[in-house]
């Protein structure tokens, strides 16, 4: 049993320290070669803009992370229900599936102009652009999962007169539910991106604004030590949904054999 | 039965099952008996004939066990046995006797609460028999369902079947492919011939019930094995 | 796995930093050799130079297309390569890394900036006297009071400007970021909707808008507002100017005398070539909105008369200063206005000769 706290320090301990070893390699690089701070700052320089800027930045942070949540939200909400109709009527698959391809498909970057242009708030706007690029992992991947439950056990529940109902709750959504799972650890990240670039396009447009738009800011004002710091916000918050989700699979997947990582604990 | 144009899998069956008798259905691979058997449990349907099973006034539905213990493998052993009950309306607390009788009866009392991928091969299937069980079905289809098993582990089944079949004696219906454990276990065994399933063969097994301990090792046991092989190479 | 891979982005972008300000200091230090040797001894093949623009090509960059075009800057040593900018494209950080050698500037809140953050960039050159920036609205929509457009419902504002003249409105005049929508280049939304409003050039845009639309907007000059910035700024790096004066000198004085000819010459060729590069314009767009820069005076007009076009001196810059620090925009000792510009490269007369004989003919 000790094996599994080990292994946990281990897997945290390891990237920390690479990266860490890259920031000191970074930090000394810019000083050795006195790289001016408006071509490449150093780790130090950003840190210390970071803090200055913290109150700004901060609102900005919590504006991305609004749009994120909200659209991952939306995702989970649209993509399992689609997924649901999906399973449930082929003709609706058939004829629902072609749609999401080509919104899944499309750049986001080509169509977020677009959907600035026709719709009135900005903030709904992001939300949208956000949603388009998460549901579609979680709506596919619900759809397979749906779809992989045991054929036997299937028969089973059949056989045993299970009401639909039933035969939803106890048989496809404990099988769904792994692949479900995936699909949300996908869809968590892209959702950060689809914010992102939404508000690439967007600028400063609206009254509350996100990171994207102080790093597009910064841009133009050629204040790079900022555009870095915005940045190192936007990949924590990568960093943090990923490991969220991470956890979040391994809480709901406790009882599956293959999803919760206990293969190697070892059993006969 | 007809799956294609050219391949009819099962042509022309006709035999009937009294109330409470051990069957065994044996062939080689692809004579049809999977298909008979799916057939009896209402998992597939004739194209043509007629399949009469007749309904038991208590309403409970055959109890069916696959090849592959077919278990839910988030759940435990014991939600797994409670599923028939559960899907009948019983709640946990109502079912928790029952579900626990049937998992003793089959020697897995203290391993209510283990996962499918915790236990061996031979304690699914154990788990998958409780759960046919613990409905007290009138009639118990079974397909080869200790055919992944090895040898040792396949006999103990057996007897542990037999010993469990003795307590309410459902109408039980066996598929095998194996002479030694259809003799073994039936009352009657059923021989399909080899390619578009044809009864070839009805034969009636007389061993005294419950099966004595050096059962395989005798002259008897060894002419009906005999007997029902020749009817296979027929 | 997306923040994986935004994690490896990340990776890359230092990377591609690290490299970029590598190379940068390569092509710095070659820079400075090879200009080191053109002023040493006369110049045996003329200078590689880049130039960019911060919009599409239009006839507000005419002058520089036409020094390109017929031979201008050739004839000063100079292989002079414009990259156009546009609503998506941010020329600016590329100035200061090295990646090009002079960059049109909008205004001079972007070199106000640049000073505030210690970015080594300068002005030498201003080609505007007057900065052509404008709102424009549709009429009979009450916009034709200046004060009114604060109440517009929506105002497309492109994103450079966002940070920089934008800024100076809500605070001057109490415009509201809720008001405010990306600008792409892209007439549509502002014909479609009479109550929005847009930025545009006061020679570009009502051109484009009454070819588009069928109508004469009503446009409100920012700077006959308070906004009194020089505009077409040619920025350039404080290390060219300090170790290639020369270099410097004749790109200025190419581009002023790419500015007469165009203006009062034969500009057919320049226009070509900026169609070239922006296929949605039209030469009777380009015209009209010479035309315009002649009658509004935003080129070749009050200081520009008798020290030439580009002029520029220091109390203008300071004034303006003065308006935008007490609009809110800065604060005090944000900018030493020292650093902002210098002065040496213009004033001096040059192409006047050049405008008299044009319009002797």
């Amino acid at each position: 049993m000790n094996a599994a706290p080990r292994r946990l320090r281990r897997q945290m301990l390891l990237p920390l320290a690479t990266g860490l070893a890259a920031l000191a390699l970074w930090e000394i690089t810019v000083r050795w070669f006195a790289i001016a701070p408006y071509i490449l700052p150093a780790p130090s320089l950003v840190l210390r803009t970071l803090w200055d800027n913290f109150d700004s930045l901060a609102l900005a942070w919590l504006f991305t992370i609004k749009v994120t949540f909200g659209a991952l939200a939306l995702a989970v909400t649209g993509g399992v229900l689609l997924a649901g109709l999906c399973a449930l009527s082929r003709t609706v698959e058939l004829a629902l599936f072609p749609f999401a391809i080509v919104l899944q498909v499309t750049p986001i970057v080509a169509i977020a102009p677009l959907i600035l242009i026709y719709i009135d708030s900005t903030t709904a706007a992001l939300l949208l652009c956000a949603w388009i690029v998460a549901f579609f992992p979680i709506l596919s991947n619900t759809v397979i999962g749906l779809r992989a439950s045991d054929p036997n056990l299937r028969e089973l529940f059949a056989l045993y007169g299970a009401s639909p109902w039933q035969r939803l709750r106890w048989l496809l959504v404990p099988s769904a539910l792994p692949y479900f799972v995936a699909g949300l650890k996908i869809s968590g990240g892209l959702a950060l991106i689809g914010a992102v670039v939404a508000e690439y396009t967007a600028g400063a447009a609206g009254r509350e604004t996100g990171l994207a738009s102080r790093i597009l800011e910064a841009g133009f004002r050629t204040e790079i030590p900022t555009m870095y710091a915005a940045l190192t916000l936007v990949a924590l918050t990568g960093v943090a949904i990923f490991a969220g989700f991470s956890l979040l699979s391994r809480l709901l997947l406790r009882r599956w054999p293959a999803g919760g990582g206990r293969r190697d604990e070892g059993q006969e | 039965m007809r799956y294609g144009p050219e391949r009819a899998v099962l042509e022309a069956i006709t035999f009937t099952v009294p109330p409470g008798q051990f069957v065994a259905l044996l062939g080689p691979s692809g004579c049809g008996k999977t298909t008979l058997l799916r057939l009896i449990a209402g998992l597939e349907r004739p194209d043509s004939g007629r399949l009469a099973v007749r309904e038991d006034p208590g309403g409970v539905a055959p109890s069916y066990v696959f090849q592959d213990p077919t278990l839910m493998p988030w759940a435990s052993a014991f939600d797994n046995v409670w599923l028939p009950l559960r899907i009948g309306g019983a709640s946990r607390a109502q079912a928790c006797a029952r579900v626990q009788a049937a998992l003793a009866a089959v020697g897995l009392a203290d391993a209510a609460d283990a996962r499918p991928d915790q236990l061996s091969g031979g304690m699914r299937m154990r788990v998958s028999i409780a759960r046919a069980l613990v409905t007290r079905p009138r009639l118990l289809l079974l397909d080869e369902p200790f055919a992944a098993l090895d040898e040792f582990t396949r006999q103990q089944l057996n007897d542990d079947l037999l010993a469990l079949w003795a307590l309410a004696h459902p109408t039980t219906v066996f598929v095998t492919h194996s002479v030694a454990e259809a003799v073994y276990l039936s009352q009657r065994v059923i021989v399909l011939a080899a390619r578009a399933g044809r009864i070839v063969a009805d034969v009636a097994i007389d061993l005294p019930l419950p099966r004595p301990r050096r059962l395989r090792t005798t002259a008897a046991f060894a002419a009906l094995c005999a007997g029902v092989t020749e009817a296979l190479e027929r | 796995m997306g923040s994986g891979v935004t994690r490896m982005r990340t990776a890359a972008v230092r990377l591609a930093a690290r490299a970029t300000s590598r190379v940068a200091g390569f092509v710095a230090l070659a820079g400075a050799l090879v200009g080191a040797l053109a002023g040493a001894a006369p110049a045996c093949g003329a200078d590689k130079v880049v130039f960019a623009t911060n919009w599409k090509a239009q006839a507000a960059h005419g002058g520089f297309y036409q020094a390109l075009v017929d031979g201008t800057y050739a004839r000063y040593g100079l292989d002079v390569t414009i990259r156009q900018g546009g609503p998506q494209v941010n020329n600016r950080p590329l100035l200061a890394t090295g990646r090009i050698d002079f960059l049109m500037g909008g205004n001079l809140l972007h070199a106000f900036d640049n000073v505030k953050n210690g970015v080594p960039t300068v002005v030498v050159a201003a080609l505007f006297q007057k900065d052509p920036q404008a709102l424009i609205a549709h009429p009979g929509q009450g916009y034709e009071d200046f004060t009114r457009l604060r109440d517009a419902p929506v105002i497309y504002v492109a994103k450079d400007a966002q940070f920089t003249w934008w800024q100076w409105l809500k605070v001057a005049y109490h415009f509201r970021d809720e008001q405010l929508k990306p600008y792409n280049f892209n007439l549509g939304p502002f014909l479609a909707n009479p109550r929005a409003v847009q930025q545009g050039y006061s020679v570009d845009e009502p051109v484009y808008v009454e070819r588009q639309g069928g109508f004469k907007p009503v446009v409100h000059l920012l700077a006959d507002h308070g906004f009194s910035t020089y505009s077409t700024l040619i920025e350039a790096r404080a290390q060219m100017v300090a170790r290639q004066p020369d270099l410097v000198q004749r790109f200025v004085d190419a581009s002023i005398v790419g500015w007469y000819n165009y203006l009062y010459g034969d500009r057919r060729l320049a226009n070509a070539a900026m169609l070239r590069d922006n296929p949605a314009a039209s030469e009777a767009e380009f015209e009209a909105s010479t035309a315009l820069m002649k009658s509004q005076g935003v080129v070749d007009s009050g200081a520009a008369l008798a020290d030439g076009i580009g002029a520029m001196n220091p109390q203008r810059v300071r004034e303006f200063y003065g308006k935008v620090q007490a609009a809110g925009l800065y604060k005090e000792g944000d900018v030493d206005l020292g650093k902002v510009a210098v002065y040496n490269f213009v004033n001096r007369g040059v192409g006047l000769d050049v405008k008299r004989s044009l319009q002797a003919h």
